[in-house]
């Protein structure tokens, strides 16, 4: 198989969703005696490539057109590239990135595409995946039936790939600007900077429901115990709904779907909704003044107390490294 | 007049001429005021045909019970009743004294009688009739008087009830006309006693005091005559012009108020059916405009004296909503004399929506039925805005979570959206055979949505059914087939949401054999709610049914001996009782039986029918409050000011509120409903755990 | 101005969902279905854009059975102008029969018909919760689209649309034809009742057939299986937060070793 590994980043760093997408594609590599390329879009230059060159050859499409990720461009781009060079897969990591310009991309190629992928095995010459329905209330076995194929993966499924021992070549590609279509132009982005982790990528997250009131008491609570534990804020769809934390943290089925090591859900009921996007992490911890919180059956500690009296107690017992 | 005889000349001093120019302006001021109160009953006829035809015996029946016994001012208010009645009573005996007169005038006139020997209006008759109307009098001047010292706020009244008295220019005009008017009478009276020397005038004992005085300052029987002439066409022209322009002013009520009381026979906790087919024969559901109400609703704004009774009573408008049920109505008349113009030429105009009522107000009320039951003139603020709710529901125009409750509640049959299938989870553990398991049960326990998935209220249903279970009753539940009994959805406005869920739940008890049955198989339920819609919604629908509340079942069982109490612990317990029960369907005296079993019952300044909504009624509790902004906050408080250990309840939507308001307040009170009251006291356990506070 | 909106009938997510005894679907006996509530938020943007805006026509298109009716006359309920049902045959694995690809074909060949300005969607569907339909549907019209709209501006030059991603709020700037696809916050639909359902038989439903449409069905994405996944752990209560912390340094203990 000839894997089209598409990658994400932020201009300075790869995210690490896409190492797991590296990952996968190595995997299914070796299981098919196939090759796997990297691309690159984008205007940042040489570092970019040279740190997806750690993981696999890699093609750089550069061009100031392709500096913000405008999902007409981008996914013209790797469908051209996926055309040209009669790629089977293309592949990569869950995202609202990818969702958007890879999907495009998968219009442009037919349509085969299935999303958010959490395991796959290679029988009798095909690809058997799995990914999740219904909230994660099921889980489907799915092959596509046409070429290219292209996947997306769920990146905590799968472990970010090894270096390389040799890095991989880079081939810059040539883009045609005059070839683009410009049908969108891109304004902002407003984000708040943050000290922490990306809540999809940290493997410890702290994360805040309704009972919180406000957003200095997420900070101090939330943010204060996710701070000692190194960890990343997280936040239930009603914190967002009322304008207390921002979109981007918000864990659930229309959300971020998290599975790290250590999931904290302080003063979250637990609606279906919020545990689609988090009930597989290793360990999951609730508190909650209510004992029948529904967070509960899927918690595997749990303490019935109000946040507001326990997390800071729990913050200062907990041994952190610094205060 | 020849002098045995005990009577006084009518008309005497007033010649011919002036008797005729006098009974011309009655005619006129007669033919004013029908002509003011036609204009008004011709406004009222352009809103939509009432739904019942008028029963002509009741009203006559409820003509004396309701309206001459002034029996709606009881219950509220006792120093401006008692002045209103002396008010009332004083205009109504010196009216119809007044015409006896004419009649006198005009029979013996017409019998050939010369004017000293009258018809009746002599002897035994004359002196009744004269004690009578100066008693009478004097009970229409001090009313008059009270009431202006009150709008003075020199009355003495609570400054609650004294500022939410409407004020209007022509309110103490009309008082002080018809104090004008008794004095007018009496001096004219006293003036007559002097100039006609009267026998026997003691009978008349202030018209002889006026009397008395007129001669004390040296006015002599030939210049009591001018002068009583003079004070006599004053009297007459102000008591004309005060009958003319009655329709004017406020006085409208009395004619509005007297036929809405006798004419409508309504209960509070009752509502009106629409049909399908209405709706799509007219496109119309709900009030969206003044004309889309009832004619007796627009006649119940001209009804409404603006005492503002209804807005002491209302708990949204004590937590600071944007609701007064008074104002309400008060506005929408102002809208109908504003578009009468338009109306009565046939155009559009009384859009209500936006303009005129916002629907925060209308969401913000409870229907706990405090206005309706509070009102002396039989207004209904509730049945307006429940109306005016169905045009928003119909327009689309509710949203958030108060929708997401109805959307809900129309998936799976409960507005939390929960799976139908859970909903007899209640019960693990317990034996509670469902109708299939036991189609010969004598009882069916109507469990709710409430109980049903409500952690904290499964303990109710729980308690309910191991003290059926001990008193060896034979009952049974619907279990996974029960479905919402609609009530908070008929009363946030979607009643066609309500009556598909009422088909379908009679449909259910039907075919398990509770409507056909004799003797009828009876129907218990814990919460009001459904009690009230299965007694007043369903028979709408073709179900028929006998409820009643577990209170009452439970406190029969405990009277019967067939429940054993062990022991009456010496806890104070205050009871809160619910709207739906206390007002709706009248029940207070059984909780309260069962909560005297457990400990000693101290009771709340505002209780029985008097009581104050918990904040939840009418889809209230689907509404996103923060717990300082709730209807129903000052009756924690008040509840806690009892200092009673234990709140008892006997609803779940009031256990909710009470032990979300008792635990917002950091109190350590426990709420309990009466049957896990009962259950205690009948296994001797008390069950302290802290899940009371979840 | 013309607005197509495609909705999609899917189960009601708050109940609980069960396998078929031969496990490539689910059993939808007793099932409630609604209209994805993505597609109910798109809806509800359109018909808002039709009352702030003059000579708006608002277009809801299903892609089923008639049993689809209900959700499309809900959406004329709610305020479309006009509804369209894609009659196809009942397939009795749901998800087989008409997958993303499938439905941007269909919705293509709708879209050159009917020649709409702006196409309004829901980002994903709560039942596969794929989010590809859209994207697939602007590929195929080679028109602009903008995923995960949290605010639409229309513009007489076009749309500002604000996009929630994972890094924050990005706004961009697309021309007209556009396909659009909504998120969560974008508004909250209005409560469609009765009465307005009753209003709304004045407006008819439109049937086109498969056959009419003259598009090949060919499915990219097939179920082989499906397992129902329980997320059931049994907790462990600590009586208080130091118990707490014993138990989470009782795990890092373990974890170390």
């Amino acid at each position: 198989m000839k894997i089209l590994v598409v990658l994400e980043h932020d201009q300075q760093q790869l995210r690490s969703g896409s190492l797991s997408a590296i990952g996968f594609a190595n995997d299914l590599a070796r299981q098919t005696g196939g090759e796997v390329l990297c691309l690159v879009l984008g205007d940042a230059g040489d570092p970019l490539a040279e740190q997806a060159a750690q993981f696999a050859p890699v093609l750089a499409a550069s061009s100031p057109l392709l500096a913000d990720p405008l999902a007409d461009r981008h996914a013209h781009v790797i469908a051209d590239v996926a055309g040209n060079r009669q790629v089977d897969l293309v592949v990569a990591a869950s995202s609202t990135y990818s969702r958007d310009v890879v999907s495009r991309a998968g219009g442009l190629l037919g349509g085969a595409m299935a999303s958010d992928i959490v395991s796959h095995s290679w029988i009798d010459g095909r690809l058997e995946m799995k990914r999740p329905m219904y909230a994660g209330a099921i889980l489907a076995t799915v092959v596509l039936q046409s070429s290219p194929q292209v996947v997306t993966v769920r990146p905590s499924a799968y472990p970010a790939a090894e270096p390389l021992a040799t890095a991989g070549e880079i081939t810059p590609l040539v883009v045609d600007d005059a070839s683009l279509p410009s049908h969108a132009s891109y304004d902002r982005l407003e984000s708040k900077p943050s000290h922490r982790p990306d809540v999809t990528e940290a493997s410890v997250v702290v994360s805040g429901g309704r009972a919180i009131r406000n957003s200095d008491d997420f900070e101090r609570l939330v943010g204060g115990l996710a701070d000692c534990l190194g960890g990343a804020t997280g936040s239930s769809r009603a914190l967002v709904d009322a304008g207390i934390t921002p979109n981007e943290l918000q864990v659930g089925q229309t959300g971020k779907i998290v599975s790290p090591d250590l999931y904290l859900a302080l003063g979250i009921s637990g609606a279906v909704q919020h545990l689609a996007g988090m009930k597989n992490s290793k360990r999951i911890v609730a508190i909650n003044s209510d004992p029948d919180a529904p967070i509960f059956e899927v918690a595997d500690y749990g303490l019935v107390a109000d946040i507001y009296e326990v997390v800071p107690d729990l913050t200062s017992k907990l041994a952190c490294d610094e205060t | 007049m020849p002098p045995d005889l005990l009577s006084r000349e009518i008309y005497g001093n007033i010649d011919a001429t002036s008797k005729g120019i006098f009974y011309t302006l009655a005619a006129v001021a007669l033919v004013v005021f029908v002509h003011g109160v036609y204009r008004r009953v011709r406004l009222w006829r352009l809103g939509r045909p009432d739904p019942a035809s008028i029963d002509w015996g009741g009203t006559l029946r409820r003509l004396f019970s309701k309206v001459l016994s002034l029996r709606t001012l009881r219950g509220s208010r006792p120093r401006a009743s008692l002045a209103h009645r002396l008010l009332f009573y004083g205009f109504l005996v010196l009216t119809i004294g007044t015409l006896l007169i004419a009649v006198e005038h005009l029979a013996a006139s017409a019998a050939g009688r010369q004017p000293i020997n009258p018809l009746f209006h002599k002897g035994i008759y004359f002196a009744i009739y004269e004690l009578v109307m100066d008693i009478f009098g004097l009970a229409l001047m001090v009313g008059c008087v009270w009431f202006l010292l009150r709008r003075a706020g020199l009355a003495g009244e609570k400054a609650g009830s004294a500022a939410s008295i409407g004020q209007h220019w022509t309110d103490k005009l009309v008082l002080l006309a018809l104090l004008v008017i008794g004095l007018s009478g009496y001096l004219v009276e006293g003036l007559r006693i002097l100039w006609a020397t009267t026998p026997e005038p003691g009978f008349s004992p202030v018209g002889l005091l006026a009397a008395w005085a007129f001669e004390t300052i040296g006015v002599t029987a030939a210049s009591a005559s001018t002068i009583h002439l003079v004070l006599w066409w004053c009297h007459a022209v102000m008591a004309l012009g005060f009958i003319a322009l009655f329709p004017q002013t406020r006085l409208l009520h009395a004619i509005a108020g007297a036929i809405q009381l006798a004419t409508v026979n309504r209960q509070p906790g009752q509502m009106q059916p629409v049909s399908i087919e209405q709706v799509e024969e007219t496109g119309i559901f709900g009030v969206g405009r003044l004309v889309d109400f009832h004619r007796h609703q627009l006649r119940e704004l001209d009804a409404c004296v603006s005492c503002g009774r209804c807005q002491d009573a209302c708990p949204a408008h004590e937590a600071g909503k944007p609701l007064s049920p008074r104002d309400l109505v008060q506005d929408l008349r102002a809208a109908l004399d504003q578009a009468a113009p338009l109306l009565r030429r046939g155009e559009e105009g009384g859009q209500l929506h936006g303009e005129v009522i916002h629907p925060e107000t209308l969401w913000s009320c409870t229907t706990c039925t405090a206005c309706v039951t509070v009102c002396p003139l039989g207004i209904s603020p509730l049945d307006m805005i429940t109306d005016m709710r169905r045009h928003l529901v119909g327009e689309g125009k509710l949203r958030g979570s108060p929708a997401t409750a109805l959307q809900k509640v129309q998936r799976s049959g409960n507005p939390w959206g929960l799976p139908a299938e859970d909903r007899f989870n209640w019960r693990e553990g317990l034996e509670v055979p469902t109708v299939g398991e036991n189609p010969d049960f004598e009882l069916l326990y109507w469990v709710g949505c409430a109980a049903a998935y409500d952690r904290r209220t499964q303990k109710i249903a729980r308690a309910v059914v191991q003290l059926l279970a001990r008193a060896g009753v034979n009952f049974a539940v619907l279990g996974p087939e029960e479905r919402c009994s609609g009530d908070f959805v008929r009363r946030m406005g979607d009643e066609f949401l309500f009556q598909e869920l009422a088909a379908g739940n009679i449909a259910t008890l039907d075919s398990h054999g509770l409507a056909s049955q004799s003797p009828r198989r009876q129907i218990i339920t814990h919460c009001p709610h459904c009690l009230n819609s299965l007694v007043n919604d369903y028979p709408q629908f073709g179900g028929h049914y006998e409820v009643l509340h577990h209170s009452q079942y439970l406190a029969a069982l405990v009277e019967e001996g067939k429940l054993k109490v062990s022991e009456t612990a010496g806890r104070q317990i205050t009871f809160h009782d619910p709207c739906y029960l206390a007002r709706a369907q009248n029940v207070t005296e059984e909780p309260r039986q069962l909560v005297q079993i457990s400990g000693n019952l101290v009771e709340m300044k505002r209780r029985r029918q008097q009581t104050s909504c918990c904040g939840a009624g009418g889809g209230r509790m689907w509404f996103d409050d923060g717990p300082d902004q709730r209807v129903g906050v000052s009756r924690v408080t008040e509840a806690l000011e009892t200092g009673a250990e234990t709140v008892a309840v006997s609803c779940p939507f009031c256990l909710t509120m009470m032990t979300d308001g008792v635990a917002a307040k950091d109190a350590s009170v426990e709420v309990k409903d009466v049957a896990e009251l009962l259950l205690e006291a009948v296994t001797a356990e008390r069950n302290e755990t802290a899940s009371n506070r979840s | 101005m013309k607005i197509l909106v495609p909705t999609k009938r899917v189960p009601d997510t708050d109940q609980k969902i069960r396998l078929r005894d031969d496990r490539r679907g689910i059993d939808i006996e007793h099932l409630p279905f609604v209209i994805n509530p993505f597609d109910a938020i798109a809806l509800e943007e359109a018909i808002r854009i039709g009352e702030q805006q003059d000579s708006v026509e608002v277009l809801a298109v299903g892609i089923g059975t008639e049993l689809y009716e209900t959700e499309l006359r809900t959406a004329l309920a709610m305020g479309a102008d006009r509804a369209l049902l894609v009659e196809v045959p009942d397939y009795s694995d749901a998800h087989a029969g008409l997958d993303s690809w499938n439905v941007a074909c269909l919705l293509r060949e709708i879209a050159h018909r009917e020649e709409p300005d702006l196409i309004l969607m829901g980002k994903q569907a709560v039942d596969d919760d794929a989010s590809q339909a859209a994207q697939f549907l602007a590929a195929l019209l080679n028109w602009p689209q903008a995923t995960f709209a949290s605010t639409i501006e229309i513009q007489p030059e076009g749309a500002r649309v604000a996009r929630e991603t994972d890094s924050g709020i990005e706004t961009i700037q697309i021309g007209l034809p556009a396909v659009i696809s909504t998120d969560l916050r974008l508004n909250e639909p209005r409560y469609a009742s009765l009465p307005s359902i009753l209003k709304s038989r004045k407006k008819p439903i439109e049937r086109i057939s498969l056959a009419d449409l003259d598009v090949p069905l060919e499915p990219r994405i097939k179920i082989l299986n499906m397992e129902a996944v329980s997320a059931h752990r049994s907790c462990q209560f600590a009586d208080n937060v130091e118990q707490l912390v014993e138990f989470l340094e009782r795990d890092r203990e373990q974890e170390e070793e």
